[in-house]
């Protein structure tokens, strides 16, 4: 176990596999928020659920920490080696010879970019206080869905979450088939549609959840509540 | 129909290993396009010894592009614009009249440069001897076909087995990485009856070596196999990562 933690692909697995779970979260995480747009009822219901899970709620945060941490860690490792690898001297001129794309060339610093936002995102929502007066719309308290509602009509905000998305977006599109091919599979009829597939993953999941930063900047309280306020 | 043309040459020149290299600017006039790069490069030697001055030192071999010898980064694409085509298989009608042509060694830390433009490869033999053969019993030589290969089985370690080893995988990475080559040489062996036996062995071996050698991580950019004179796919890395986690799984 220990020559398989130090070696190269050893390594590229570790980050791989903590990589497919951190995306299945976020699948899940966006799918969860979506309840956004039924409501102020239905959002704030779904986050009191996910508030008192209990038991399940520590393994899922710890769970997490551990993923994120391990992710980071190993790619971290994995870039200290990398750029090492070059050698003292780099080259005067470099040419792609066509196949890396944007966010393959980007993928430490969208990386970057989505730990900042994280910890950005955490202090903001998932740790702030839920009823404080920051979710107070037109006098009356809205808990997380008045949070959310009031936070978002700040643009700044709005443009830093839509640069978080953007960095997630890119990041998925090259993670998500570059986890298939670590773990040794690559076939000429399926691995096309397998770059297809992590392309929609990452466009689907950084459109997705930018539509809600958007969505609350834009919608009056009487135009987006459903349920009557 | 040849013509000539002139060129400018901004070439990599280093002493040895030990010191540090700088790049010469030389002119190149009157080069034949039917020339191909490494006799463009002949061209410039002759003239700089009878200036009486020391020649570009460059690797090469057969000139056939089937060795794997030569190599070298052409405006920085290993093995320079033509796609799967080793250096000296370029032929000057790929350069306009006026081009500046800028020419520099492999850049690796496993790869050190010698002198100029000709690169150090024994972390290749290394890797190689690590774990790339088959341990073959002395004997009469089987009968050809003793063992049957299946079709698609036989097809892909051939298409593997076209690695040359020129390292050119290992320059165009952004990370300098040497999977292409290893994976290339694991796949195969993996793939045909006669390495069967002893893949698991061999995909530890040829990983750890390739690690000691210190070659970068693949991050599946696929730069590789796009420069690859002989278009080896990056399927074999794959076959390799799948190859490395069955083994390490039961060791």
């Amino acid at each position: 176990m220990a020559g398989y933690l130090s070696s190269s692909i050893g390594r590229k697995q570790i980050v791989a596999v903590t990589g497919l779970f951190l995306t299945l979260f976020l699948i899940m995480h966006l799918s969860g928020n979506f309840l956004i747009y039924k409501g102020p009822d239905a959002y704030n219901a779904y986050a009191e659920f996910l508030e008192h899970l209990g038991t399940i709620k520590i393994l899922a945060r710890v769970g997490l920490i551990v993923f994120f941490l391990t992710h980071i860690t190993f790619t971290a490792l994995l870039v200290i080696d990398n750029r090492k690898a070059r050698g003292a001297q780099g080259y005067a001129v470099s040419n792609s010879v066509g196949k890396r794309s944007l966010a393959t060339r980007l993928m430490p610093y969208t990386g970057t970019l989505v730990l900042a936002y994280l910890l950005f995102h955490l202090c903001d929502y998932t740790l702030a206080d839920h009823e404080s007066v920051r979710s107070l719309v037109n006098g009356q308290n809205l808990g997380l869905y008045g949070l959310v509602y009031n936070s978002f009509k700040n643009p700044l905000r709005v443009a830093f979450y839509v640069l978080g998305m953007i960095g997630i977006g890119l990041h998925l599109v090259h993670a998500v088939q570059s986890i298939v091919q670590t773990f040794g599979f690559n076939h000429p009829r399926y691995t096309p549609l397998v770059k297809k597939i992590s392309f929609v993953v990452g466009v689907g999941v950084a459109v997705g959840f930018a539509s809600i930063p958007f969505y609350m900047h834009f919608c009056t309280m009487s135009a987006c509540s459903l349920g009557g306020y | 129909m040849s013509k000539s043309i002139n060129l400018t040459l901004k070439v990599w020149r280093q002493k040895n290993s030990k010191t540090k290299g700088q790049f010469e600017t030389y002119a190149a006039n009157g080069i034949d396009t039917d020339c191909s790069f490494l006799e463009m490069l002949d061209v410039v030697n002759e003239r700089l010894t009878v200036e009486g001055k020391d020649p570009i030192a460059f690797d090469h071999d057969c000139r056939e592009g089937i060795c794997g010898m030569c190599g070298a980064v052409v405006n920085g694409q290993a093995h320079g614009p033509q796609r799967k085509t080793t250096l000296c298989q370029l032929h000057m009608r790929q350069f306009s009249d006026g081009d500046t042509i800028v020419i520099e060694p492999y850049r690796s830390r496993a790869l050190p440069v010698l002198k100029d433009l000709a690169v150090d490869r024994s972390a290749f033999d290394r890797i190689i001897q690590s774990g790339g053969y088959v341990s073959v019993k002395t004997g009469q030589a089987p009968d050809a076909h003793a063992i049957l290969v299946g079709k698609e089985y036989a097809d892909l370690a051939m298409d593997a087995a076209q690695c040359i080893g020129c390292a050119a995988c290992v320059a165009s990475c952004p990370n300098a990485s040497a999977m292409l080559f290893v994976s290339a040489k694991i796949s195969h062996l993996a793939l045909l009856p006669q390495g069967n036996p002893e893949r698991e062995t061999r995909v530890q071996e040829m990983v750890a070596q390739m690690d000691k050698e210190g070659f970068g991580n693949c991050s599946n950019e696929y730069e590789c196999e796009a420069a690859c004179p002989k278009g080896i796919s990056v399927s074999n890395i794959a076959r390799m990562n799948r190859e490395f986690l069955s083994a390490s799984r039961k060791k």
